[in-house]
């Protein structure tokens, strides 16, 4: 066998199904040729190369921190925890808004001519349940103070 | 956790099946991402976002083949885009390098070659033939790559990526061919310096 036989039959012959007869031959040339069996030693490293990288495992903490990332992309917004007293403090800050809209609909309406006295008045009301209460939500109520004015 | 109740929940975005997939796949994609780059490292990186995609494009998983073979083809997807823009990026640096002509350079941006017992890098093999076979047509390297690294069968490269048996059989042959080729010289030459 030559040289170029050689390596035209070297895929079989490396993985074993080259015929029987041709095998023999292919071995026989592989003994006397040092180029052929230089070739067959550095394909045979490639083949141990890749069995090391096959034998290479990710690191032990890989697992954690995909889904750390995962976390990250499909976060639900949590529920903000809100202190106990803000809780029971709401629906009475929203029952003294209700109460305060009407007291200012009520004076806006009877507004015409009137001097601006009770309408301060209310503003100090609120400036009092504001203290008192802790409430920074009065805002709005704030603005249609000021409209009013 | 069931294939089917696992798809039920990524659709729910269940926590637990997140968990479940990850703790399921996690080696499969790594793993196989890593063939293809050429490191674990970076196939590390990247399987966060293979993660990202499985489970934002799962409502697209016709179930005609296994979770598994679907996830293998947006790892291949996702492995074979980073691998075009590592070489995008190395096309940079080699142009950066051209016009640079500080030895200094050089130096801070050669890794330092780990040495096996025979005396000869290990990673400077492993980069030369990840080298060769990222210079492969792309079909030929991808059934290279699951055949002789993953381990797949023909039949599940073929179904991987949706092609005939013989089709496979033809890819890999001439992969090999061209591997040889390219290799063969230079790890005999490398073997003798
Ligand atoms: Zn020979």
């Amino acid at each position: 066998m030559e040289c170029s036989q050689f390596k035209a039959n070297l895929i079989d012959f490396r993985q074993g199904t080259l015929e029987e007869e041709l095998h023999r031959s292919a071995n026989l040339h592989l003994s006397s040729c040092p180029s052929c069996s230089r070739l067959m030693k550095g394909l045979d490293e490639v083949d141990e190369l890749i069995e090391r990288e096959k034998a290479l495992d990710p690191g032990p903490f890989v697992a954690t921190r995909i889904l750390q990332r995962i976390d990250r992309e499909f976060e639900t917004p949590v529920a903000i925890k809100t202190p106990g007293w803000i809780r029971v403090l709401q629906p009475v800050a929203v029952a003294l808004a209700l109460i305060c809209g009407i007291l200012i609909g009520s004076n806006a309406s009877k507004s015409d001519g009137v001097p601006a006295d009770n309408l301060a008045k209310t503003t100090d009301n609120i400036e009092f349940l504001r203290s008192n209460l802790y409430i920074s939500d009065f805002m709005d109520e704030d603005k249609v103070l000021d409209l009013n004015k | 956790m069931t294939e089917p109740e696992l798809i039920k929940g990524i659709l729910q975005r269940d926590h637990r099946a997140f968990e479940c997939l990850v703790n399921r796949y996690q080696k499969q994609v790594i793993k196989t991402a890593s063939y293809f780059l050429g490191n674990m490292e970076d196939a590390e990186d990247l399987s966060q976002e293979i993660f990202i995609d499985i489970i934002y494009s799962i409502n697209s998983f016709k179930q005609n083949s296994s979770l598994s073979t679907w996830i293998y083809r947006i790892t291949v997807n996702k492995s074979l885009n980073m691998v075009k823009k590592q070489q995008r990026r190395g096309i940079m640096v080699r142009l950066e390098s051209l016009f640079s002509h500080s030895a200094e350079h050089h130096t801070r941006h050669d890794p330092e070659p780990s040495i096996s017992p025979d005396g000869v890098a290990e990673q400077e093999k492993r980069q030369l033939l990840h080298a060769a076979i990222n210079r492969l047509p792309e079909n030929q390297r991808i059934a290279f790559v699951l055949h002789k690294f993953d381990d797949q069968s023909y039949k599940q490269i073929a179904e991987i990526m949706k092609t005939g048996l013989p089709a496979v059989e033809s890819l890999i042959h001439r992969a090999k061919l061209n591997l040889q080729q390219k290799l063969m010289y230079q790890f005999s030459e490398y073997k003798k310096t």
